[in-house]
């Protein structure tokens, strides 16, 4: 939490503890977006009560920050957030959510609605750490236009009792999305689903998931792509089961209703290769030790946030 | 026997409940360079990973005996901090691990090798030419400042300016260092560049021949195949 002044938005439980404007972006609490601007109501499904709404309107060289947190015992959160990226307009969002402990019993629950008007770009790192006792839901809905590109990748490697996390996107044409899903699950329930409709001609969407199933891990991948245009999509889930308790159902879907569009998948499912634990021990390294490095080689380095031209850890953050 | 690094006695061993090695004699001194050839299968790459340890065969009769202590039952990363490493024929690919996170989670001294410095950020052995896998490999064993090295088949896959350029580099970092090296070779061709002092020839899973000429071994072999060592095992004990 060192960093977590800094933030753009930054929410404690379900107090906004501070906003940080910026040129040409409007920050404010959902709730006071859909008093102040009536448009933003179209994207609501009822008065939020509380979570952010981001409004870029012209290009920010650093990245935005928030940081939503639970601190207290038994709290229920039920967030609405909405971005609005105007066109050409480039932007990062670094997001983070987190229980400040580890036996709160929380409840995060959220919706987002990430809108990418034509031309525009957007980078989202989104980082999740939670306790054992916590019960984790998100929906986000992408909207991208024409020639829009975004790019998301989400790491959770400390996992609630109950993680499900439902992502939908519709691409325009000419747009594009790769989004990276890490998730390291120990002890505790992971439902992924995730949704990407290709529906204007040249629209291309990636989704790689990467998972690590440890110690009584139940985790379900239900990942689908839809070309409703001529467009390439690609899905991608791979999942390591380290322990004999745990497992994995992996389900790629592939609906292709245009003859011109091209789409593939890889899925794969299974344990440690051994020899590549040989190799490592043959290097000095004991079995737990080759076991976690290539378990954090699988799930991949985290990439480097950088603020003001200084790298920062994104526990910093959290 | 002070000077005895590495000795194992009358080993027999089992992969996959198929006898391969069959009481296997064999020693090395310390800083000697040593050979051991063989035609495929004969049980020499599982004679290399035996010596380090490798969980999945099972050693069924005798002992290895590393500096007068016997290692027989030690796991694999417990013989390395012994001083014992192994340059891997065919290494895997360890996906998404950088060679340099590596080599700072193992190495005992840093090394300037300059053929090695752009292979530091990639993925170990992802997209590694042959010669780039060697000088990886190679790498990570002189980071970890071995006492004996087994090169299993060092020279597969090199053309003859590569293993020139490996051989200068074992010269250089082991052997006038008094690293023993075991030199485990199909081809032989790594012989003329790093002479071995004896040159042992392996046949299904016995060691048949220690000659110390290693060019007379290779004349033989060339000549009547390996075969004919089977009739010439005067010096096998």
């Amino acid at each position: 939490m060192k960093n977590v002044k800094n933030a753009n938005y930054w929410q404690i439980n379900h107090k906004v503890k501070n906003i940080f404007r910026l040129k040409g972006v409007t920050v404010l609490p959902s709730v006071e977006a859909w008093e102040k601007f009536k448009w933003t109501r179209a994207h609501f499904d009822k008065k939020p009560k509380e979570g952010y709404f981001i409004w870029v309107k012209q290009r920010v060289d650093s990245p935005l920050i928030t940081c939503i947190s639970i601190s207290s015992s038994n709290v229920f959160q039920n967030l609405m957030n909405l971005i609005l990226i105007e066109k050409n307009v480039k932007v990062e969002i670094n997001s983070f959510c987190n229980a400040i402990k580890k036996n709160l019993f929380g409840n995060h629950k959220g919706y987002s609605k990430i809108i990418l008007k034509e031309n525009s770009e957007l980078k989202v790192r989104h980082f999740h750490n939670w306790g054992k006792k916590d019960k984790v839901a998100f929906h986000l809905d992408f909207l991208l236009k024409k020639r829009a590109k975004l790019s998301h990748t989400y790491r959770c490697l400390e996992i609630p009792r109950k993680l499900k996390t439902e992502n939908n996107t519709h691409l325009e044409e000419d747009s594009s999305a790769n989004f990276i899903t890490t998730i390291l699950a120990r002890d505790g329930k992971v439902d992924i689903s995730d949704s990407t409709s290709l529906n204007g001609r040249k629209s291309n969407g990636i989704s790689r998931i990467r998972v690590v199933g440890d110690k009584k891990s139940k985790i379900v991948v239900h990942s689908k792509m839809i070309a409703n245009a001529a467009g390439v999509g690609h899905l991608d889930c791979m999942a390591l089961l380290l322990a004999k308790n745990s497992n994995v159902k992996a389900m790629p879907e592939l609906i292709n209703r245009n003859k011109n569009a091209s789409l593939t998948h890889e899925a794969s499912v299974g344990k440690i290769s051994e020899e590549k634990l040989d190799y490592l021990r043959s290097r000095g390294l004991s079995e737990d030790e080759a076991i976690d490095l290539i378990v954090a080689g699988f799930l991949g380095e985290e990439e480097p946030i950088i603020v003001k031209g200084r790298v920062i850890l994104s526990e910093l953050y959290m | 026997m002070k000077n005895i690094l590495l000795k194992v006695e009358k080993l027999w061993v089992k992969g996959n409940e198929k006898e391969i090695l069959k009481g296997i004699n064999f020693q090395i001194k310390k800083g000697e360079i040593q050979a051991l050839l063989g035609p495929n299968a004969s049980g020499k790459s599982t004679f290399a990973q035996v010596i380090l340890g490798k969980p999945k065969y099972k050693v069924t009769k005798g002992k290895i005996f590393f500096e007068g202590k016997n290692i027989t039952k030690f796991p694999p990363e417990k013989r390395v901090k012994l001083g014992l490493s192994l340059v891997w024929q065919s290494p895997p690919t360890v996906e998404g691990v950088k060679l340099s996170k590596l080599l700072k989670k193992i190495s005992k001294k840093s090394i300037d090798i300059k053929e090695a410095k752009e292979l530091l950020e990639r993925e170990i052995n992802l997209d590694f030419s042959g010669g780039e896998k060697k000088i990886s490999e190679l790498l990570q064993v002189i980071s970890l400042k071995p006492k004996l090295v087994v090169f299993d088949e060092i020279d597969s896959g090199l053309d003859l300016e590569r293993l020139k350029r490996i051989a200068k580099i074992i010269k250089r970092e082991l052997i006038n260092k008094k690293v023993s090296v075991l030199l485990i070779t199909h081809w032989g061709q790594i012989l003329h560049y790093l002479e071995p002092e004896i040159t042992n020839v392996m046949l299904d899973g016995k060691i048949i021949c220690k000659e110390k000429d290693f060019k007379k071994v290779f004349k033989v072999i060339r000549k009547y195949g390996y075969e004919k060592c089977k009739k010439c095992q005067l010096l096998a004990d």
